[in-house]
């Protein structure tokens, strides 16, 4: 697999009265061109940390970001310009991602007259964008005002302004979290049908399992700052290793008659005080915590192909 | 026995266009120790309507017509005076962002005195002992009592803001999203708690959420809102598993279940009506695949079909419709 986009190291830290905390430590992961990588796990995980470090929209403390071969870290100002056309965000808020004084042809044409693309250009993009997310006939959308669009359309023009510049990569962070259960399978969708269409690489960010499995193929848990597992996203729902994984599994509200209600394999809450120093973060938490737990902090190790973890149990050091 | 029972309620908002119905005839019937889930989407009036009962509708808003009838007693018009009488002792409300329910300046034990002894007129011993066994009953521990709300996490503020609902012993709760703005697991944790209290104290409870997962988690029976009316209502399982109504039919389809086979996602197309002229037929015509002139026209009642109500022109047909609906191609716009 050759990377589009890799995190190699990632560290960031934030001073808090005087505390350092790791907000973020020792990621490591790749997306190919193309591919769909979901990055799952609870507010304060690190999840949206890491993918402002990707974005470059926040400076890691420690690490690197390669994209497309080229080690865009050190990388400000103008220079980050052409990396930007090729990685865009995709907003969760759609009510105030957009500038309400922008018609929506301003809208689109803002990143187009950003990124240098020649004036005589910017109808027929803006045109084939507007197609590609269904807002059409166009000419009906053209100069409209955001508030006069619902949430789902909002969404949509949101969409329409990360695909514009033609990104190689898209990194969407919980982008359905502020629609209604009725529109958010039509962006999901259309999310879908871009990737296939465009060849285009992405990462999705959310707490939800579900919505992560319907779009992406791989998937890597965090928590409180690290990995804990990586794999096939349907492979690690059906199979979680990870003991978190599994309460995050089966935490997922199903919409059906028949309903697991045991309690869920996990103990205490986020907010009590993590564990500090050596040993695994999530131990507290664990209902199968053992000593070594204590004393060493578990590394990522592969257990199938395209699978690894982070956790004592599955190196067999329990039995 | 019929804890709550709602006839043909109104809630009509004030607004430059005019008077909006946000509640338009709605009946609604809560048995006591069970848990209702009122089901919609943002701007149904599911919100609306359980502000209504708690009696704070904000200043633009007034019941316009129909009756709430709780614990035998017409509380519709009741004058504030009253009203302290029923909201908190028999009835009481769960906001959706806990830190509405709670006082930022305050640490939480100053806030459960407040409640135990103004409204509840406990002695003070006997308050904070109560206020210490209810922590315990929400999964707080009671040491936290001396804590203010920020020192809190969202799941956390959320327990004590039940734990503040349920201080004097309401026989109704009505939770406005209370799981929405939380994390999966946290979430859980808040419904099993929910659960929980219900069963153990025999509360009867009203869950308003847009979320037909956490209705089939944690209610027994559910009323499904559109556009200001309830459109389909009946117990849980059989809402689930038999929707008579189109739109009910195509929430279920609408998104993704994290067991689930590759299901393409079905979105129903378009919005809602405009309240402030809504259509004179079926106020869910314009988005259903299944509409015929007829649903354009005339505005379906509800009408029981076993432990099921919908109102639909064309419920008789359900069967054949459900498995339409289950076609992605029905619902292309």
């Amino acid at each position: 697999m050759t990377a589009l986009i890799s995190a190699q190291g990632l560290q960031k830290t934030f001073r808090s009265h005087g505390r350092e905390v790791h907000a973020v430590r020792d990621v490591d992961f790749a997306v190919a061109a193309g591919e769909a990588l979901g990055i799952v796990g609870e507010s304060g995980c690190g999840k949206t940390t890491t993918a402002r470090m990707l974005l470059r929209l926040e400076d890691p403390s420690a690490g690197r970001v390669i994209f497309d071969g080229a080690d865009i870290t050190e990388l400000r100002g103008r220079a980050l310009l052409p990396f930007r056309a090729r990685a865009q965000l995709v907003f969760q808020n759609p009510f105030d991602a957009l500038n309400p004084r922008f018609t929506i042809r301003r809208t689109l044409a803002e990143p187009l007259r950003n990124f240098g693309v020649p004036a005589h250009e910017h109808a027929d993009r803006i045109a084939a964008v507007l197609q590609r997310v269904r807002l059409t006939p166009i000419e009906a959308w053209l100069d409209r005002h955001p508030h006069e669009l619902s949430g789902g359309q909002l969404q949509r023009v949101v969409l329409a302004r990360a695909l514009i510049p033609g990104p190689a990569l898209i990194v969407a962070d919980e982008p359905v979290s502020m629609l209604d259960v009725s529109v958010r399978a039509g962006i999901l969708n259309l999310l879908r049908e871009a990737r296939d269409a465009l060849g285009l690489a992405a990462i999705y960010i959310s707490h939800d399992l579900a919505l992560i499995r319907y779009v992406c193929e791989r998937t890597v848990v965090m928590y409180l700052g690290r990995i804990v597992e990586e794999g096939p996203t349907t492979a690690l729902i059906a199979t979680p290793a990870h003991p978190y994984t599994r309460a995050l599994v089966a935490a997922v509200p199903v919409p059906r008659v028949v309903q697991d209600r045991a309690s869920l394999p996990i103990r205490g809450s986020l907010s009590d005080a993590p564990p500090t120093g050596v040993g695994c973060a999530f131990r507290d938490r664990c209902l199968q915590a053992f000593s070594r737990c204590e004393s060493e902090t578990p590394a990522l190790r592969g257990i199938a192909p395209g699978r690894t973890v982070a956790c004592h149990l599955e190196s067999g050091a329990a039995s | 026995m019929t804890l709550l029972e709602v006839r043909g309620l109104c809630v009509t908002y004030a607004s430059r266009g005019g008077p909006v119905r946000a509640v338009d005839g709605v009946d609604l019937d809560v048995p006591a120790g069970s848990i209702t889930g009122l089901v919609g989407e943002s701007g149904c009036g599911k919100s609306t309507l359980g502000r209504a009962l708690m009696g704070v509708l904000p200043d633009a808003g007034r019941i316009s017509a129909g009756t709430i009838l709780f614990e035998g007693q017409h509380i519709a018009g009741l004058s504030v005076q009253a009203r302290r009488a029923v909201n908190w002792r028999r009835l009481a409300f769960i906001p959706q962002t806990a830190m509405n329910a709670l006082d930022p300046v305050q640490r939480l034990r100053a806030q459960m005195l407040e409640v135990l002894i103004d409204r509840g007129g406990l002695k003070r011993p006997a308050a904070v002992a109560r206020a210490a066994e209810l922590f315990r009953a929400v999964g707080l521990d009671p040491v936290r009592l001396a804590d203010y709300p920020h020192q809190f996490s969202g799941g956390m503020r959320q327990r004590a803001s039940i734990a503040l609902a349920l201080a004097l012993n309401p026989a109704l709760v009505i939770a406005d999203e209370p799981v929405t703005a939380l994390d999966v697991i946290v979430q859980r944790q808040v419904l099993d708690v929910l659960r929980e209290l219900q069963a153990r104290l025999g509360l009867a409870m009203i869950l308003v959420t847009h979320d037909m997962a956490v209705v089939a988690y944690a209610c027994d029976t559910v009323a499904v809102m559109y556009a200001g009316q309830i459109v389909e209502a009946g117990p849980v399982a059989d809402i689930m598993e038999r929707p008579l109504h189109p739109y009910t039919m195509g929430l279920t389809h609408a998104f993704p279940d994290v067991h689930g086979g590759d299901m393409a996602l079905v979105p129903i197309e378009g919005a809602p009506p405009s309240l402030l002229h809504p259509p004179p037929g079926c106020r869910f015509a314009a988005r259903c695949p299944f509409a015929v002139a007829r649903c354009a026209a005339e505005p379906p009642a509800m009408v029981a079909h076993g432990a099921q109500a919908v109102a639909c022109w064309r419920a008789d047909e359900a069967e054949d419709l459900r498995a339409r609906a289950a076609m992605p191609t029905t619902w292309a716009a």
